[in-house]
Formats: structure tokens, C-alpha cells, sequence
């Protein structure tokens, strides 16, 4: 991460939120490429390429059309390659179920997706630029749901 | 219990039987006794009777040959002295009627050996003596008188009929004796014997009297027992027609059936119209369910372990009923088997239970379909509100040095609608959550869930500087993050409508009540409950609202003053009822409200 730009992929079948999404980063200051996938399907087809550099950190909706965030998930999870990738679950809704069930199957961090743009691109300016290879080794559930 | 109360009627009912049976025996065995005794009685009478009137025969026949001899001897005496022939005929035919006269003394003397011996010894004294007699006619009649040996031989007969005279004296005597003996056996008979007979008689009067009183009092019992049936088996129809179950007996040795007249009634029929048999039954059941009631017949058989079993009928008229029958095997004195099923028409319960059912599916149903409403409340309707509240924030951010004030006051119009929506949403889901029926109680410290309230509140403490005065808590069984619920919407609810300008004073009080204490919450008594109130020195409301307030989307303050949804105290009455509790409210305007709070222990 010392050199060259992070790689960011965002899953998100909603067209707004993909906008917003696309609108931090391109405020923020922070060297990244973004790329952006409309279903579970899609990423999971995406992940599974080699012709490009794998993301070191994915965006996560969990309610999506053919393949659920969850799905993905527990499928990303059993593979070897994508084992060193952080996964920041980016949903609407936190109920404890879809919390317990995310962390459980090893997802990094869980964000509820905010209802204010500054709130949103701080979330995401602070997410990006933790290093998760060093902070995978204090993960607890206390401070798995952002909350900012 | 009444079936050992029949088994010793039964056991009663067997021993009177044999009691009866030995009296007749009893009695007819004693009227042939007394039969023989009498005819026994009898003919011995009449024998001692013939022996008394033999003796009697015998002495006057004793006293016959006597002068019979006599009257020989006097005609051979006329004889010899007159020489008259006509003596000699009268002692020819004298002496023809001693011997007659002895052959009937023979014949009447009676096995006494003494007295045989006697009559033999008369017997050779009279030959010897009518030896005599003819020898002296012999001399005496001769032409040559032979005077001396005459006068020999008349002593010597004179000497033999001495003899004569005094055997005769000595058989006299003996039958006298004889006589008296015979007498005295006589007078004890016909004495005895009437006195038995009497006795005999009046015992087996006695036995039969005694057999009668019995047999009435059996018949009594019967009449009664009769009785009783009469009224049980009226009282069992009468039960059959208003319970709507019939009885059947099937007795396993002979193959019978009974059946009960509600059987034919609840099939449609008239009572008894077809004969009970199993295939006459099979006919109005179910085809679908006649493997039930014959596999159940079969079974029967071949255990005593019976189960109930539920089946359909078909009744005359087309008429579906369920029936539910139960059987059980009884056992009579002589082991005979008889099965004996009682079967109830169970119609009008299993099709409520049917609508029950039906009526619980669609519960499950209507309460799936909240859920996914619950759902999409919490995803789909918040989604395009989140995003509205994202493009404002946009707008505004970028925009706002271009925009007229106008726009700035509408769009921070927009902007508190659209929080509002998102905050009613929250709390309706709160809401629908606290109804849920997935409820773990645990014993829980309420101290504990107070603490944390107040932590979560303590910003708001803080900036209204609000005193808190707590008590000590129970540990309840109750919904944790539930009761922490209540506890802060009240304690909330006192932080946000206090008088603007007074430092709040919130007081948490905590007292353990009985139900009679206040018999206008609970209808049940004599249990413990604990009042928890929260009390402020708030604005309050007028007591009449006191109702209203715990109503949903209810509130009592303009909009604009305090912010709120008129959810939470709805909430709180949930929670409240979800632990078997109730909640009040008592307030006065400018005085302060007090929550109280009741939960069992």
C-alpha cells in the first residue's frame, strides 16, 4: 500500500449509491481506483478473473439481486487467493442478525450506510486508509459496526 | 372402585346362591329321612301291635288245648265209666282237636327259644298223654277188663296231665311275660313315635320357614337390584342421547354384538332396525376410514390393550359425523370375554378443531406477512429516504452560496421531514418488535438495566442538569433489553417535558404490592407484584388524558415544541403486557407525572 494506488471495488445494485460512492473517492485526496460491480453475480464473475489487479478492500452490499452480499461473502471466504482482501459490509439496514451473521462468516467491518454526504465520505477516508493487514489480528465485535 | 364394589355384589350374589341350593338339599334330605323314619315308626308299631295281639292269640289258644285235653279226658272217663259210645266219639273228635288246637299253637308262637322249648316238651307231654288216653280206652275198652293195669295207667295219665297242667302253667307264665314285654315296646312306640314325628316335623317346618324368609328376602333383593338396573340403564339411554355417545358389546366367545339404541340414532336409523352385527356397522362407516375400525376389531382380539380411535360414519341421510370410540375387555365370573366400546360423536369439536387450525395457519400467515413488512419498512422505505437526506446534504454543501434564502428554509424544511419519516419508521419497527412473540425471560438485576439507561442518557442529564434519585431494584424474571426499553422512554420521557427553566428531579421508587391493594388493575388476587414508578417535577397533563397517553401515535404537545412520534409510551404499555404487568399514569398539569409500572414477582 506504500506504493502505487488502493484498489477499491464497490457491489451495489443501487445506482445512487454508486454514484455517491464514486463521488467520495473522487473528492477524496487518496490515490485509489475504484471499480464498480451491479450484483453479486457480477462480482463474484469479477473476483474470479485474473487479468487485473485483485482489490484490496471490497464494499459489500448485503441485499442484492442473485447472489446476496452474505452469499458472496461466505463463497470470497473459501477462497484462497482472495483470503488477504478486506471486506467492509456496506448496507442500509444493521439489524443484529445481518451483523452477527456477516462477522461470523469474516467479514472486517460493517458499515451502515449514512444518510449525510460528509458523514459518508469520512466514513470512507477512514476505512480506506487503515491498514487492515495489521488491524485483522485485534478484530472484536465491539468495534465491528462503525459507528462514526 | 366400582367395579371391586360390583365383584363383591357378585361374590354375595354366588354365596346366596349355594346357601339356597344347600337348604334344599338340606330339606329334601331330611323330608326323605322323615319318610323312612315313619314308615319305619309305623310299621313298627303295627308289628309290636300284631305281636301284642299273637301273645293274646296264643295264651287263649293255650288255654284251648288245655280244656280240649280236659274235655278228652272227661270223655274217655264217660266212656269207661258209662260204656256209652257217644263219649267215645266226643273224645275221638277231642282228641282230633288237640292235635288241630297244638298245630295252630305252633303256628302262632313266635321264635322265642324258651318258649319252643316248652311248646316241644308240651308237645311230647300231650302225644305221651293221648298215649295214655288211648292205651286206657285200650284196657278199658277190652272185654277183658284189665282193672289193675287200668287203674296203673289211669294214674300214670293223671300224673302226665299234672305235667301237662303245669308246662301249660309255665308256657302261660312265659307268654305273659312275653305279653308284657311286648306291651311295654308298644306303649314306648306309640308314645315315642308320635313325639318324633312331631319333632321331625316341626324342624323341617322350621328349615322351610327359614328357606322361605331367605328366598323373600332374595327376591327383595332382586325386586331392588331391578330396580336399580331399571333406573341405570334408563339414566345410561338417557346420558346416550344427550352426550351423543352410543355403547357396544361384542362378546368375544359367541361372536354377539349389542348395540345401544344411540347407535342407530346417531346413524340415522331407527332404533334397533338392523340386526348388530359388525358387518351391518362396517356399512355406514367411512370407506376411507374402515381399515381403523376393523384392523382396530382385530386387534381387539388379540390384546386387552385398547387405544382410542377416531373415525368418520356415514349416516343414513349422507351426513358425515367423527366418531372417537374407546373400548375395554370385561371379564365376567365365568371368564367370558366381552368387549365393551364406548364411541361418542365428536362432530361438532374436531370440526371447530379443523376451523382452529385453519384459523391459527392464517395466523401464522398474517404474522409472516408482518414480518416481511417489518422488512421492508426497515430496508425499502428507508432506502429512498436515506437517499433524499443524502442529496440534500449534497445540495446543500455544494450549492448553498448560490441559494436564496427561500430555498436554504425549504430545503432545511425537507430536510426535517424527511429525519421525521426516518425517526417514526425507527420507532414503529421498535414497536412491532416489542410484539414479537419470541420472548426469553431471564432473571435479571433491574439495577443493572437502570444503570445502563442512565448511561445511555447521561448526555441529556447532563445538559438539562437533572437529579435522578434511584431506590434499590428487584431481580425479576423479565425481557432485558425490554424492561432497559421502558426504563428509558420514561426517564426520556420526563427529561423532554420538563419546565423550560427547571432543573428536573426524576424519582425512581420501587415497592412491593399485593394484587387486593389495588383491585382495580388486577382481577386476580393474592399475588405479589412490584410497583416501579417514575415520577418528575415536569409539565404533567390533565389526568383525564392518563389513558390516552399510552394510545399509539398519541400525543398531547404540538409538533413543533417536542419532537416526538406518540410511540413511546405505546411501547412502554407493550412491554409492560408482555411481562404480565400493567402500567398507570397520574398526573396534574405543572405538577409532574408519575409511571408506575407493575410487574409480578
Amino acid at each position: 500500500m506504500k506504493n502505487g494506488p488502493i484498489y477499491v471495488l464497490l457491489a451495489d445494485d443501487d445506482e445512487d449509491d454508486r454514484l455517491f460512492f464514486k463521488d467520495v473517492f473522487d473528492e477524496l485526496k487518496i490515490n485509489t481506483v475504484v471499480n464498480m460491480v451491479n450484483d453479486g453475480e457480477e462480482l463474484m464473475k469479477y473476483l474470479s478473473r485474473n487479468d487485473h489487479t485483485l482489490p484490496h478492500m471490497l464494499f459489500l452490499d448485503l441485499n442484492m439481486p442473485f447472489k446476496t452480499g452474505l452469499e458472496c461473502l461466505t463463497e470470497i471466504k473459501k477462497m484462497d487467493h482472495l483470503k488477504e482482501m478486506a471486506i467492509a459490509i456496506y448496507s442500509t439496514s444493521a439489524s443484529e442478525k445481518e451483523i452477527e451473521e456477516t462477522f461470523v462468516n469474516g467479514a472486517n467491518i460493517y458499515i451502515k450506510k449514512p444518510s449525510d454526504f460528509g458523514t459518508l465520505k469520512k466514513i470512507l477516508a477512514d476505512v480506506i486508509t487503515i491498514n487492515w493487514q495489521y488491524q485483522t489480528s485485534g478484530l472484536n465485535r465491539d468495534n465491528f459496526l462503525l459507528s462514526i | 372402585m366400582i367395579s371391586k364394589l360390583n365383584r363383591m355384589r357378585l361374590m354375595a350374589i354366588t354365596a346366596n346362591h349355594i346357601f339356597l341350593r344347600s337348604i334344599f338339599a338340606a330339606s329334601l334330605f331330611i323330608l326323605i329321612f322323615i319318610s323312612g323314619i315313619t314308615y319305619r315308626n309305623t310299621v313298627s308299631l303295627t308289628d309290636s301291635m300284631e305281636w301284642v295281639v299273637q301273645s293274646y292269640k296264643f295264651q287263649t289258644e293255650v288255654e284251648q288245648l288245655f280244656s280240649l285235653l280236659k274235655d278228652a279226658e272227661n270223655s274217655q272217663r264217660g266212656f269207661l265209666i258209662a260204656g256209652d259210645s257217644a263219649f267215645l266219639e266226643k273224645y275221638f273228635e277231642s282228641h282230633k282237636s288237640v292235635v288241630k288246637s297244638f298245630a295252630k299253637l305252633d303256628s302262632l308262637q313266635t321264635g322265642n327259644p324258651q318258649q319252643q322249648k316248652n311248646l316241644k316238651f308240651l308237645n311230647q307231654l300231650i302225644d305221651l298223654r293221648l298215649q295214655q288216653y288211648d292205651l286206657s280206652l285200650k284196657y278199658g275198652s277190652d272185654l277183658f277188663l284189665n282193672q289193675e293195669e287200668l287203674t296203673a295207667n289211669m294214674r300214670k295219665g293223671s300224673e302226665i296231665t299234672n305235667l301237662i297242667d303245669k308246662q301249660i302253667d309255665k308256657i302261660i307264665d312265659l307268654e305273659s311275660s312275653n305279653l308284657k314285654e311286648r306291651q311295654e315296646k308298644y306303649e314306648f312306640k306309640s308314645f315315642f313315635v308320635p313325639w318324633f314325628t312331631l319333632f321331625i316335623m316341626l324342624f323341617s317346618l322350621f328349615v322351610f320357614v327359614l328357606a322361605y324368609v331367605k328366598i323373600n328376602s332374595d327376591l327383595e333383593e332382586q325386586k331392588r337390584s331391578n330396580k336399580k338396573l331399571l333406573i341405570s340403564t334408563e339414566s345410561m339411554k338417557h346420558a346416550e342421547a344427550i352426550g351423543e355417545f352410543f355403547i357396544t358389546q361384542w362378546d368375544l366367545k359367541t361372536n354377539r354384538y349389542i348395540f345401544s339404541d344411540n347407535l342407530y340414532r346417531l346413524l340415522g336409523c331407527e332404533p334397533q332396525s338392523f340386526k348388530a352385527t359388525a358387518e351391518n356397522f362396517l356399512k355406514f362407516v367411512h370407506p376411507d376410514d374402515i381399515h381403523i375400525v376393523s384392523n382396530g376389531t382385530e386387534s381387539t382380539r388379540q390384546s386387552s390393550m385398547v387405544f382410542p380411535r377416531t373415525y368418520r360414519i356415514i349416516r343414513k341421510d349422507g351426513g358425515v359425523r367423527y366418531l372417537k370410540s374407546m373400548g375395554k375387555i370385561i371379564t365376567d365370573s365365568k371368564g367370558n370375554l366381552t368387549h365393551v366400546s364406548v364411541a361418542k360423536d365428536i362432530t361438532q369439536f374436531q370440526l371447530s378443531n379443523m376451523a382452529l387450525e385453519k384459523r391459527n395457519q392464517e395466523l401464522l400467515q398474517s404474522i409472516s406477512e408482518l414480518e416481511s413488512f417489518n422488512h421492508v419498512a426497515s430496508h425499502d422505505l428507508q432506502e429512498p429516504l436515506r437517499k433524499i437526506q443524502t442529496f440534500i446534504s449534497r445540495i446543500s454543501e455544494k450549492d448553498q452560496l448560490i441559494m436564496d434564502e427561500n430555498s436554504k428554509e425549504y430545503f432545511a424544511r425537507i430536510q426535517a421531514s424527511v429525519s421525521r419519516m426516518r425517526t417514526l419508521i425507527d420507532d414503529l419497527l421498535l414497536y412491532s418488535r416489542t410484539t414479537k412473540t419470541d420472548k426469553e425471560f431471564e432473571r435479571t438485576d433491574l439495577n443493572l438495566l437502570l444503570e445502563n439507561t442512565l448511561q445511555e442518557l447521561s448526555q441529556q442529564i447532563e445538559e438539562k442538569n437533572a437529579v435522578i434519585h434511584t431506590e434499590n431494584l428487584p431481580a425479576l424474571r423479565v425481557i432485558p433489553f425490554q424492561i432497559q426499553q421502558l426504563f428509558y422512554n420514561l426517564i426520556s420521557n420526563s427529561l423532554k417535558y420538563s419546565k423550560p427553566g427547571l432543573a428536573p428531579i426524576i424519582k425512581i421508587e420501587c415497592r412491593k404490592i399485593e394484587t387486593h391493594e389495588n383491585p382495580e388493575l388486577f382481577s386476580d388476587s393474592g399475588k405479589e407484584y412490584y410497583k416501579i414508578s417514575v415520577s418528575d417535577n415536569g409539565l404533567g397533563f390533565e389526568q383525564e388524558y392518563a389513558n390516552k397517553v399510552f394510545e399509539l401515535f398519541n400525543r398531547l404537545h404540538i409538533k413543533g415544541d417536542y419532537p416526538g412520534t406518540g410511540i413511546g409510551l405505546s411501547i412502554c404499555k407493550k412491554i409492560a403486557e408482555n411481562h404480565s404487568g400493567v402500567i398507570t399514569a397520574k398526573s396534574k398539569p405543572n405538577e409532574g407525572a408519575a409511571f408506575s409500572v407493575f410487574l409480578p414477582d
